[in-house]
């Protein structure tokens, strides 16, 4: 449980979760816009970051975990990904708002579980230190193991989709750079050939 | 007349009760319109025009809204984007002896804000089943008679829809019709060829063309965006809030107040009429009587039945008007299933553009013609076919670009169906009040005590396999049945429990709508009905209203009332 902190305290200091983040987004970005990554931050310009991230349930190395996982789930391609989107705040946020305490805990329990066997997996090494293919493999056997095992309560990795999908899908980013959104559609056109449409239209 | 007197009073300003504010004021009573929630005017809609991307929690419901509304967010509909119309049930209680799921919006407009618009006439058929086969009471009212109001109703109200002739759903005054999108029209054929079924486009109180006449100007055209449930800028679909009040407000006769609890109507023993209302103001606690010649109640079937439950005299010990001994009882909704869904091969060339609030509908077939099921009545059908959308990938094992890309292309499609069914008329479905229970206003509390019976049990098996065989005939695959538990309330459509009809020893209301032994108080919500038929009802509860009214105004005249 203890991989990422240093000094074996309970909790990892803010500049280091800001470390970690800047380092699961590459080297060259500073640690407050990875804070503003993390927390979401489309609309704001460079500079405008007032207020500090401070997740509301997950812990900072929860959040490391979270952040590693959703990033490999929706990166950034041709359009923006999960972190761009603040994803790993929504799903913060929304382990408070929408589960009750119980499945806020097994979640918990669950991003632990992840991440030792994500460090077993890797001969030791921390998850989010591991090389980008060994992630990007370990995430997706994770996925076809629940997958597969269907079990009645949703594991952490299956939580974490939903809600990375949840919140990247209700983002702004996320609608407007993969679909075509439009606030007033104005009519109803029953059968539109694909040919002749832009986009996947915004239908949700 | 001093301030607390008037013409007329209307309790709720629902469906019906924006149709009895309408009708009354443009007849030129002088009308109070009272509603126990907050004021709603048009265009006051919060989240009318917010954007996905500012709704808190991707619009999932709260924890905490669950914990405030517990009976409201056992249906589906309470969203963050919505949630404020729906009641607080903690400040609200009512009594359950059965899980009865009383879903409320309490505040000016009442549900005609979040109703699903679907508007269908009732046929002769529906009028004539409780004589023919002696269930309930027959009704006072024939199709006839009720035609010309459905008409004026549609009118005003702007029903789009298609005309199909069919003796089982009349044809109304209809605006064009939505289109049924490609997979749906393909649905209709196969069900049509292979079945003799019908499928038509919903018929929907969305206006698709600006309205026939030039009573409503505040109101423009459909535009598309399906977000009705969250109140309407553009007027787009009817509400009181939209048509029916802004109506009756430009007749200058309307006095509106929000925050009035109506909770007991005041009787004259000497006179043998109702001479008011006795009113709670929700903030203050501070009580009212306001009087008037002639009184509507269209508080909601159990607001309603509340009121004249609540209602003691010497004149009436049981309950206002309830010489019969049957108000509060016939209690009724419509009866659902676990829906079924499929999922449709090919056309995945075509999908559609906007968002069209309304699908299709499959009128009733069961005991219709010459088709004879072990149990009485029968249901009809509602869904859409869609192309899926983001929620199949929550159990996919694409990541990365991969799922990127698949994101962007708009899923197979699927095609659902769900139904409402006819619940038949039953004594021992009823409501009462529960004195051993206190609102925070110090009033008593309802107490509903419902359940479904032999013919519902029989007619859900109907409900769910019909929709499977259609689908399977079809040729669709993966078809699926939901695991959707229904108890009764939760399609709202709770309805009955002061039934109209000819004999004053069985029925609380007469064929107008008037209590049988206090002529002048009216009950034009969905308690005055005998039976329910399987059509979405506020289209006859409208009709009933309008008709009503006119009959009120008419008897005030004579010096009747």
């Amino acid at each position: 449980m203890s991989e990422l902190n240093d000094d074996g305290s309970e909790m990892l200091r803010r500049r280091e979760v800001l470390r970690r983040a800047a380092w699961l987004l590459g080297s060259a970005v500073s640690a407050p816009a990875a804070l503003a990554i993390l927390q979401g931050c489309s609309r704001q310009e460079p500079g405008e970051i007032k207020a500090e991230w401070v997740p509301e349930f997950l812990q900072a190395r929860e959040v490391a975990i979270v952040a590693a996982v959703v990033d490999i789930m929706i990166p950034k391609t041709d359009t923006s990904g999960a972190l761009d989107a603040g994803v790993p705040a929504f799903i913060d946020t929304a382990l408070v708002a929408l589960y009750p305490q119980a499945d806020r805990e097994r979640f918990r329990v669950g991003v632990a579980a992840f991440s030792d066997a994500a460090k077993a997996h890797g001969a030791g090494q921390p998850f989010p230190e591991q090389k980008p293919e060994a992630r990007v493999a370990f995430v997706k056997q994770v996925l076809e193991t629940a997958l597969e095992q269907d079990l009645p309560d949703k594991p952490f990795i299956l939580v974490t989709r939903e809600l990375a999908l949840l919140g990247y899908l209700n983002s702004q980013v996320g609608i407007s750079e993969n679909m075509e959104y439009v606030r007033v559609p104005t009519a109803f056109h029953a059968c539109v050939p694909l040919s002749q449409m832009k986009k996947h239209v915004y239908w949700e | 007349m001093d301030a607390n007197s008037f013409d007329a009073i209307v309790v709720g300003t629902g469906m019906s009760g924006g149709w009895a504010a309408k009708e009354l004021t443009e007849k030129g009573l002088k009308t109070l319109v009272l509603d126990r929630g907050r004021m709603v005017k048009h265009g006051e809609y919060p989240t009318a025009t917010t954007d996905p991307w500012d709704l808190p929690y991707g619009n999932r419901i709260t924890q905490e809204a669950r914990h405030r509304k517990p009976v409201q967010t056992r249906s589906t509909y309470p969203t963050p984007a919505n949630t404020h119309w729906f009641v607080d049930d903690l400040d609200n209680p009512y009594t359950e002896v059965n899980r009865f799921d009383w879903i409320r919006g309490y505040h000016v407009g009442g549900r005609s804000l979040m109703w699903a618009r679907q508007s269908y006439r009732f046929s002769p058929m529906d009028f004539e089943a409780n004589a023919k086969e002696g269930i309930g009471t027959p009704w006072p009212v024939t199709y006839d008679e009720i035609a010309p109001w459905y008409d004026y109703v549609e009118t005003f109200a702007g029903i789009s829809g298609s005309l199909e002739g069919m003796a089982t759903l009349p044809d109304g005054k209809f605006l064009p019709p939505m289109d049924l999108n490609c997979v749906e029209i393909d649905f209709q054929k196969r069900i049509a060829d292979k079945m003799g079924r019908k499928l038509i486009i919903g018929r929907v109180a969305n206006l698709t063309a600006p309205l026939t006449h030039k009573e409503s100007p505040q109101r423009g055209t459909c535009q598309y965006r399906n977000l009705c449930i969250r109140g309407c800028p553009y007027g787009g679909y009817f509400s009181s809030v939209s048509a029916t009040l802004p109506s009756a407000e430009r007749t200058g006769n309307m006095t509106l107040l929000a925050n009035k609890i109506a909770y007991e109507l005041i009787y004259d023993n000497d006179k043998g009429k109702a001479t008011g209302v006795r009113v709670l103001d929700a903030e203050s606690g501070a009580q009212t009587d306001y009087f008037a010649k002639v009184i509507f109640l269209c508080a909601s079937t159990l607001g309603s039945t509340y009121i004249m439950l609540n209602s003691i005299s010497s004149r009436f010990p049981n309950g206002f008007g309830n010489d019969s001994g049957e108000l509060g009882h016939n209690l009724v909704d419509h009866l659902k299933a676990p829906g079924v869904n499929a999922t449709v091969d090919g056309f995945m060339d075509v999908a559609y553009t906007g968002r069209r609030a309304n699908g299709y509908y499959i009128p009733r077939y069961r005991n219709v013609g010459k088709d004879k099921r072990s149990y009485l009545r029968g249901f009809g059908y509602q869904g859409r076919a869609s192309r899926s959308g983001s929620g199949r990938f929550n159990r996919s094992a694409l990541i990365g670009a991969e799922l990127k890309e698949a994101l962007k292309e708009p899923g197979p499609w699927t095609v659902n169906a769900s139904s409402f069914g006819e619940i038949l008329p039953n004594h021992l479905n009823h409501a009462t009040i529960d004195r051993s229970r206190k609102d925070k206003y110090g009033l008593p509390v309802l107490k509903i005590d419902a359940l479904l019976r032999e013919n519902e049990l029989a007619m859900q098996k109907d409900m769910v396999n019909d929709a499977i065989e259609m689908f399977e005939a079809a040729g669709y695959k993966d078809v699926k049945v939901g695991d959707d538990k229904y108890a009764m309330g939760l399609s709202i459509h709770e309805a009955g429990a002061a039934r109209m009809g000819v004999d004053p020893k069985t029925s609380v209301l007469n064929k107008y709508n008037q209590v049988h032994a206090c002529k002048n108080v009216f009950v034009t919500d969905g308690s005055f009905m005998a039976s329910s038929a399987c059509q979405n009802p506020s289209l006859t509860y409208m009709a009933f209203t309008a008709r009503a009214a006119d009959h009120a105004v008419n008897e005030l005249k004579k010096g009747n009332l």
